[in-house]
């Protein structure tokens, strides 16, 4: 099997608090994959689970085809973590930290931190206690990178980084894909996600509810159509179409939202005569606040 | 910094060059004072005590070097100094860490839970070292001056090692504690608490007629045997050995056992 995470039925139960529930999952090698949810819906919870860093209470979890839980040292040398909230005792070097954590993993060339570092713009021989936010998780970024994993686990990785370190950030991990590695990245902004990841899984409230590759999503999002016709707009016929939605007809326009492939609404419209046609692109931004945003009750819960 | 005890301790190393420098310096003070309480000034102060009060502070046999270090010196100052920077330096080694958020980066390294807790408490028992090493050149350096000439570098040095593997053991019940819970408070307060009543245990149960409470005192495994005036007191650095390794395998168990907290 080339699946490099595999998640079978896993739970995570906290008690009075809700952490997952029969999450099923697989990523496969060289895949770049974008884990979203709002905060609290389980993205942390599933990639400490992975690491081992907390243990499953009811399924189970592999990487590499192997358990975390006991396989956890050898998992860990193929394997770049970035944590959701960064912190490393702030009274020391960047490179001190750095050189460290290599050591850890049995040394990195010490022209590969460098490179990082001047890619990102950021500095080694600073103090962590005097670096910005956007600055810590560099250093944060740099420690996941150093040693080519073959898996990258990148907990929400943009927070904090200015609009350029980002797409510096989106280089990165499209080199990754190109040198074959695999990454698991979570986010609660749609944008940053869908601008590298193959595949999108949405987690809410310990489920996932909806996982499928960005081009398919996107053709399931509704689009806003506006058509002017040159007569009487064919009001029945368009509430007819498969998809259609939120119809509303002023004078010789109809309003509507269209789910899926605009194919029947093309042939239906070859059949009249158009003024004009208007499409908004499709907003995976408004899909996924769909999927998560407008439960207000279930945001709540997993507040708590 | 290959490796995690050495990074310990060297990110501690301002803390533990404190705690060493400032048990050396405090300990050489009051011993120091030994010509002044040999002259009789002090011992003449504690007559006033009742017998059964000068026995358990140890004051019994003021006037003898080995009588005067082992009632103040190594009985109480030195030992608080030393105790103090084990048990910050075992809540700190899990608890402390983990409440600040650092164990999760080293523990998504290639690093064993086992190995985590082996290099924390490796730094600690040096940590330990260093402050009792420390604290015996001090007394090395004040004994000519001081008239402790009595008492033999040897002597200071069974002293000494019962001091580290007393800091060892009340650190090493803050890192299990820790390991266990993964709260800072509970390793501190708890060891705390366990130092404090086993030092009255070790002092007060001879007075209350509760003799066999003093055996379960580290304290006592640390001190009663005299090292001043006996040496090297094996059966006694055993039982703090061995009571620290008790300890060692408890926390390994449980952080090995447990989810590491967020």
């Amino acid at each position: 099997m080339s699946d490099v995470i595999r998640l079978k039925k896993l739970g995570k139960n906290y008690g009075s608090r809700r952490g997952l529930v029969d999450l099923d999952l697989s990523v496969t090698r060289g895949e770049v994959f974008g884990y979203l949810g709002p905060n609290g819906a389980g993205k942390s919870t599933t990639i400490r689970l992975l690491l081992d860093l907390i243990r499953p209470t009811s399924g189970r979890a592999l990487v590499f085809g192997e358990e975390p839980r006991r396989h956890a040292v050898p998992l860990h040398r193929r394997i770049g973590y970035l944590a959701g909230d960064f912190v490393v005792n702030p009274r020391q070097r960047v490179d001190e930290c750095l050189n460290f954590l290599a050591d850890l993993r049995g040394g990195v060339p010490r022209v590969r931190i460098t490179e990082l570092a001047e890619r990102l713009d950021l500095d080694l021989s600073a103090q962590i206690k005097t670096l910005s936010k956007g600055n810590r998780q560099k250093v944060g970024l740099v420690q996941a990178f150093m040693h080519r994993p073959e898996l990258l686990i990148l907990d929400e990785p943009t927070s904090g980084l200015d609009p350029l370190v980002q797409q510096t950030f989106l280089d990165l991990v499209r080199e990754a894909k190109a040198g074959g590695q695999t990454t698991f990245m979570s986010s609660h902004i749609m944008s940053e996600v869908e601008a590298v990841a193959d595949r999108v899984g949405i987690i809410r409230a310990g489920r996932l509810v909806a996982c499928d590759t960005v081009a398919h999503l996107r053709a399931s999002t509704l689009h806003e159509v506006e058509v002017t016709f040159t007569d009487a707009p064919p009001e029945a016929e368009i509430a007819a179409l498969a998809g259609v939605t939120g119809l509303a007809v002023a004078g010789d326009t109809a309003r509507f939202q269209l789910a899926g492939s605009p194919d029947g609404l093309i042939r239906l419209l070859a059949g009249h005569r158009v003024a004009a046609l208007r499409a908004t692109t499709p907003d995976l931004e408004q899909l996924f606040l769909a999927y998560y945003g407008t439960d207000d009750n279930a945001m709540e819960a997993t507040r708590v | 910094m290959s490796d995690i005890m050495s990074k310990t301790l060297w990110d501690g190393r301002r803390g533990l060059g404190g705690f060493a420098v400032g048990t050396a310096a405090v300990g050489a003070m009051y011993a120091g004072f030994y010509p002044q309480v040999a002259g009789g000034a002090m011992g003449q102060a504690v007559q006033g005590f009742s017998p059964g009060l000068r026995e358990a502070l140890r004051m019994d046999d003021l006037a003898s070097a080995a009588g005067y270090l082992g009632s103040s010196v190594f009985g109480i100052i030195v030992p608080l100094i030393a105790v103090s920077y084990g048990i910050s330096a075992g809540t700190r080694a899990i608890a402390g860490d983990e409440e600040l958020g650092y164990l999760d980066l080293l523990l998504a390294h290639p690093v064993s839970r086992t190995r985590l807790v082996l290099h924390r408490f490796a730094a600690l028992a040096a940590g330990a070292a260093l402050i009792a090493a420390v604290v015996w050149l001090a007394m090395l350096a004040v004994r000519p001056g001081a008239q402790l000439g009595s008492i033999s570098p040897t002597q200071f040095a069974a002293q000494c090692v019962a001091l580290a593997l007393l800091t060892v053991l009340f650190g090493t019940i803050a890192l299990a504690i820790g390991a266990l819970t993964g709260r800072r408070a509970a390793a501190l307060a708890g060891t705390a608490a366990v130092a404090v009543l086993s030092y009255a245990a070790q002092t007060i149960a001879g007075q209350i007629g509760a003799d066999a409470l003093q055996y379960l005192s580290p304290f006592h495994y640390y001190l009663a045997g005299e090292p001043l005036r006996h040496g090297f007191q094996w059966p006694d650095l055993g039982i703090l050995t061995g009571a620290t390794a008790l300890f060692l395998g408890l926390a390994v168990a449980a952080f090995n056992r447990r989810d590491l907290n967020s």
